[in-house]
């Protein structure tokens, strides 16, 4: 009983991390997108508004989720949801690094960049969407 | 792989939540593994099997690929 009491502390304080990191990260997105709009760059202030929807429907959705399992007493994390998200991190962190190869080769003459840090910013954007696809992905598939 | 588990689970009557709760997983991952669609730990197929009372090879039949 001790032992449920404390796994199910330690499960209700990693989902309250979540939700934490993910409001600073909607937090940092919506200020990204706040100065893009107002440096007149409607393309940044987009992909901040998406980058910001696709972790906040994340993060709610793995909060209701995890919120739901605990109270009917069941793991929020199991060995098969750890191996989707191993999963979905490996793959989206390989195709993001030659989504900055593609980034650098294209931002020579092609896509203009304001700067390196906004390269990165659109790196890290397609970082989250492509997690977000894999993860989806993983779920459903054989693994 | 294919599995036996929805036949044992049936002779005990545990739903796929009991069995869940009992080996300490989510209900997807039972559905997952009932289909042959997930490669459980030998920790999880060993904690399945005990639940079950029947034995690892009896629940779990893996094919070699390509041999028929």
């Amino acid at each position: 009983m001790k032992a449920k009491n404390k796994t199910e502390r330690r499960d209700k304080a990693r989902l309250t991390a979540i939700v934490i990191i993910s409001l600073l990260v909607i937090a940092t997105g919506s200020l990204f997108s706040i100065n893009a709009f107002m440096n007149g760059e409607t393309a940044g202030g987009f992909l901040g508004i998406i980058i910001a929807i696709s972790i906040l429907a994340f993060a709610l959705l793995v909060f209701r989720r995890g919120n739901r399992d605990i109270k009917e007493g069941y793991p929020p994390q199991d060995e098969r949801s750890k191996r989707v998200l191993e999963k979905a991190s490996s793959t989206s962190f390989y195709v993001t690094l030659y989504f900055l190869l593609a980034i650098g080769f294209l931002s020579e003459d092609i896509i203009k960049f304001r700067d390196v840090s906004q390269a990165t910013s659109v790196a890290v954007g397609g970082m989250v969407i492509l997690f977000l696809i894999f993860w989806i992905y993983y779920n459903q598939k054989e693994i | 792989m294919k599995t036996r588990i929805k036949e044992f689970r049936a002779r005990y009557n545990l739903t796929q939540e009991d069995l869940a709760k009992k080996v300490g997983v989510r209900r997807e991952t039972i559905v997952f593994l009932e289909k042959g669609k997930y490669n459980p730990s030998l920790q999880l197929a060993h904690n399945v099997a005990r639940v079950l009372k029947g034995k690892i090879e009896e629940l779990f039949i893996f094919e070699v690929k390509g041999k028929k």
